[in-house]
Parts: structure tokens; C-alpha cells; sequence
């Protein structure tokens, strides 16, 4: 389906077009909340509220502003942040890691969830220690590239550079497998 | 500029990432209608993106996936959709009670309530434009009116500066030793030196049509002609024409437009210069 039809099935209501969004962009939705919230149920419930929100607000979706995709992946990365910035999540003091993210992946029970996660250490092994860093941080950890950079007292242009870098990476990697 | 250090510049990831400012955004996207280089790019990027969430992450439970369709039940509008793939090739009679009868039923139901919209609004901007176009009007009007003002209070100012840098000497004109107008009166004011002359209209009968009063300088040279005096604006300066030298003011009833020389059994008043 052409990203315009999906837009207006979905401005239409219709449920074949909500299912259809729902069975493409699921799986990848989930990914950007569930490496920033760790916890399965918490990731599931802010999944569940980003997906209705998604719904509701296609209507004020603005196709000139950037893509279908990005912008719903921005509204499960901001519910996903909200989530780990409330008190609810960091009182457990959770920290995720690209090693948790990798290592909660394999060691979940069934043979679907194991191949979903074949790619992911392959995807990431060829990043440098300073562009792992990164995408730790702004992937996993939800931060914004000016909260690495005052963080980490990294310069904004140097952590510009390297995100754009590790993506660049991640780019040639996702083409070759 | 150099689109590709633009490209490279790490803007665009930022940009997919939602963490630029608004006007950065609409910078982006500006630039991405401009250059078909970096709507390429920032495309490849959100792919690349899309495909890393996609590899890297487990399809959510089922339960969830229950949990939000039954969420979004009642809002569903279209519960039965048509079938993706039906291609114009195979057209046929559709049967009645096909899956695409509800989705026709809703189609024309949008169809009547937009059209039925598109009316409504279609008057209501009607009405609002014929209102903008009478306030355009009124204030064309007013400006004419302002324009109008500004002229006379231009007019007004630059004789009051007259007034106060020059030196103005007040005549009177009276009727009293005349027959035709015994209580008329009219006031010259004089500035010798600048040669300019106003008058003042106290009291002057109404002439018939055919009629006018002139104002006669009368010097060393005989009467002379300067200016038909407005007896209806009273108390309002009137100027008139130039006079270097003069003895005495006078205004006389003459034929419509006023005469070479003046009529003097329709003299209606005189002021003798002190």
C-alpha cells in the first residue's frame, strides 16, 4: 500500500488500513519504545498509547512536514521518554545498554523472537566505540544530542558528526543484510 | 551552497530524530523541495532508520495488539474494508451486499455532508465577502475624508503662520454711509509688506444668482479688481489677490464674475487704510 493510501484509509477510519499500519510499523514502533523502556508491561502499555494516540492524531499529521514513519516513530520516542523521565521508571533506577537491549533479545524464550534478533549485534558490531556511545545514548537512553553534548562535554558539532557516522554504519549494515 | 556538506553536517539525522527546532525544520524541509540530493538523503536515512527498528525489534504480544483494536473499536468508521487488491481490469457488476457497499453507503454520505458543507460555507464566505468589500468602501470614504482634513488643516496652518510671522493690519469695512447695506460688514486684513490680502465676512446679504460682490483695492491708480468675495462663508479668511498699495477697501455688488470697474451706486462698503 502507498504511503498515501495508508493515510487516508487511516484519516478514514477504516480498520483493514489501521490493521495494515499495525502489521508493518508495529514491530519497528515497539523497538524505539521498548530499548528505551526496559521493562516489558511498561513498554507494552506506553506501545499500546502511542499506537492509539497515532490514530487519533492522523488527522493533524502533516504529510509536507517529513514522513509517515518518522513521525510516528518521533511519538513512540517521546511517549518512550516521558516514560523513563517519570518518576514510575527511573525509581527503579534501570539503565539500558545496547548489551541489555541485546542480551534481553536472546534470552527471550521462542524461535520467532531469535531470529528477530539475529541482525541486531551484526547491525551494531562495526560501530566504533565513540558511535556506539551515541547511539547508546541517544537510541537507548533516549537522550538529545545537546543533552550528550553537555553531558559528556562533547562539542555539539563533534556529536552532530557522530551520530550522523554511526548511522551511516547502521545505513551500510541494514543494506547488506 | 554546498549540498553536501549540508548533507553531511548530521542536520538530517537530527531532523528524522525530531530534535531540531521548528525553524531548523521548516530549514530542512525547505531545502530537501530544493535539492532532490537531500530529499534523497534524508529518504535513504529514514529507510535505513524504519529498517534498524524493524531488524532489531520483537513484534509486541498479542494481547497488546487485542488491547488497542478494541481500544480503537468505536472508532472505527469503516469496519469492513475493500479488498486491496481489486484491480479496474476485472470491473463487473457489483453485487449488492458486496463488501464495498458500506464503504459506498459512507462514501456518498461523506459526499452529500461535504457537498451540503460546501454550500453552507460557500454562503457564509459570500456574506463575509460582501461585508469586507463595504468596509473597504466605508474606509475608502474615510480616507477620502482624512485626505480632505489634512487638506484644510494645511491650508488652515500655513495661515496661521501667516499670520503670526507677518504683519497684518486690520481694515474695516462698514455699510453705514451707504444706502444699499446699512449693517454690513466686512474686515480686509492686510500684510503690506508680503502684498497679501484676506477678508473676513461679518455680515453680507445673500445675492441673487446673477449677482456677485467684488473687493476693490482703490490706490494711486483708481480702483482695482482683486477677487469676487463668498458672502455665505462668514467669519472664514478668504484670500484674495495681491495688493502692493492702497488708500482704502471696497466691495461692490457687480454682474456674475465681477467687472473690469466698479459700480459705484452698488457700493456696499468702504474701509479707509489708517
Amino acid at each position: 500500500m502507498e504511503e498515501v493510501q495508508l493515510i487516508a484509509g487511516l484519516r478514514a477510519k477504516d480498520r483493514k488500513t489501521t490493521e495494515y499500519l499495525y502489521d508493518k510499523y508495529s514491530r519497528a514502533l515497539y523497538a524505539v519504545i521498548s530499548r528505551i523502556v526496559f521493562d516489558k508491561d511498561i513498554a507494552e502499555e506506553v506501545f499500546h498509547d502511542s499506537f492509539v494516540k497515532i490514530t487519533r492524531k492522523i488527522e493533524r499529521y502533516d504529510e509536507s512536514k517529513g514522513r509517515l514513519y518518522t513521525w510516528m516513530a518521533n511519538i513512540c520516542r517521546n511517549s518512550a521518554i516521558d516514560k523513563l523521565r517519570s518518576k514510575e521508571i527511573s525509581q527503579s533506577g534501570k539503565t539500558n545498554t545496547i548489551d541489555d537491549f541485546v542480551y534481553g533479545m536472546e534470552s527471550q524464550s521462542g524461535t520467532q523472537e531469535q531470529i528477530d534478533g539475529i541482525g541486531v549485534k551484526e547491525l551494531m558490531i562495526e560501530l566504533n566505540d565513540d558511535q556506539k556511545f551515541i547511539v547508546e545514548y541517544i537510541y537507548f537512553k533516549g537522550y538529545t544530542h545537546s543533552e550528550v553534548s553537555e553531558e559528556f562535554d562533547i562539542p555539539l558539532g563533534t556529536v552532530k558528526s557522530r551520530v550522523r557516522a554511526a548511522i551511516q554504519v547502521l545505513k551500510k549494515n541494514v543494506a547488506r543484510i | 551552497m554546498d549540498i553536501q556538506s549540508y548533507i553531511s553536517s548530521g542536520k538530517l539525522e537530527l531532523f528524522l530524530l525530531g530534535e531540531l527546532t521548528e525553524r531548523e525544520r521548516e530549514e530542512v524541509l525547505s531545502l530537501a523541495m530544493m535539492h532532490p540530493e537531500i530529499q534523497k538523503e534524508l529518504d535513504e536515512l529514514e529507510e535505513t532508520m524504519f529498517s534498524f527498528d524493524n531488524m532489531t525489534g520483537v513484534a509486541p504480544s498479542q494481547e497488546v495488539k487485542d488491547k488497542i483494536f478494541s481500544t480503537l473499536e468505536n472508532e472505527f468508521i469503516l469496519k469492513e474494508a475493500p479488498k486491496p487488491t481489486a484491480a479496474p481490469a476485472d470491473t463487473k457488476v457489483v453485487p449488492i451486499g458486496s463488501p464495498w457497499k458500506p464503504f459506498a453507503i459512507a462514501a456518498s454520505i461523506a459526499a452529500i455532508v461535504a457537498s451540503g458543507a460546501a454550500f453552507y460555507y460557500a454562503d457564509k464566505y459570500q456574506k463575509r465577502n460582501d461585508q469586507f468589500t463595504a468596509l473597504l468602501q466605508d474606509q475608502s470614504v474615510m480616507a477620502d475624508n482624512l485626505n480632505q482634513v489634512k487638506q484644510e488643516f494645511e491650508e488652515a496652518d500655513s495661515r496661521l503662520d501667516k499670520f503670526v510671522a507677518g504683519d497684518f493690519k486690520r481694515i474695516e469695512m462698514k455699510g453705514e454711509g451707504f444706502d444699499m447695506q446699512k449693517d454690513a460688514r466686512v474686515d480686509v486684513l492686510w500684510d503690506q509688506n508680503a502684498q497679501e490680502v484676506f477678508i473676513a465676512v461679518n455680515n453680507l446679504n445673500d445675492l441673487s444668482d446673477d449677482l456677485d460682490y467684488q473687493l476693490w483695492a482703490i490706490g494711486d491708480d483708481g480702483p482695482v479688481g482683486i477677487g469676487l468675495v463668498n458672502s455665505g462663508e462668514k467669519l472664514t479668511l478668504q484670500q484674495m489677490q495681491a495688493v502692493a498699495q492702497a488708500g482704502a477697501f471696497a466691495i461692490t455688488i457687480e454682474p456674475k464674475g465681477g467687472s473690469k470697474s466698479p459700480t459705484l451706486e452698488k457700493l456696499v462698503v468702504l474701509g479707509e487704510v489708517a
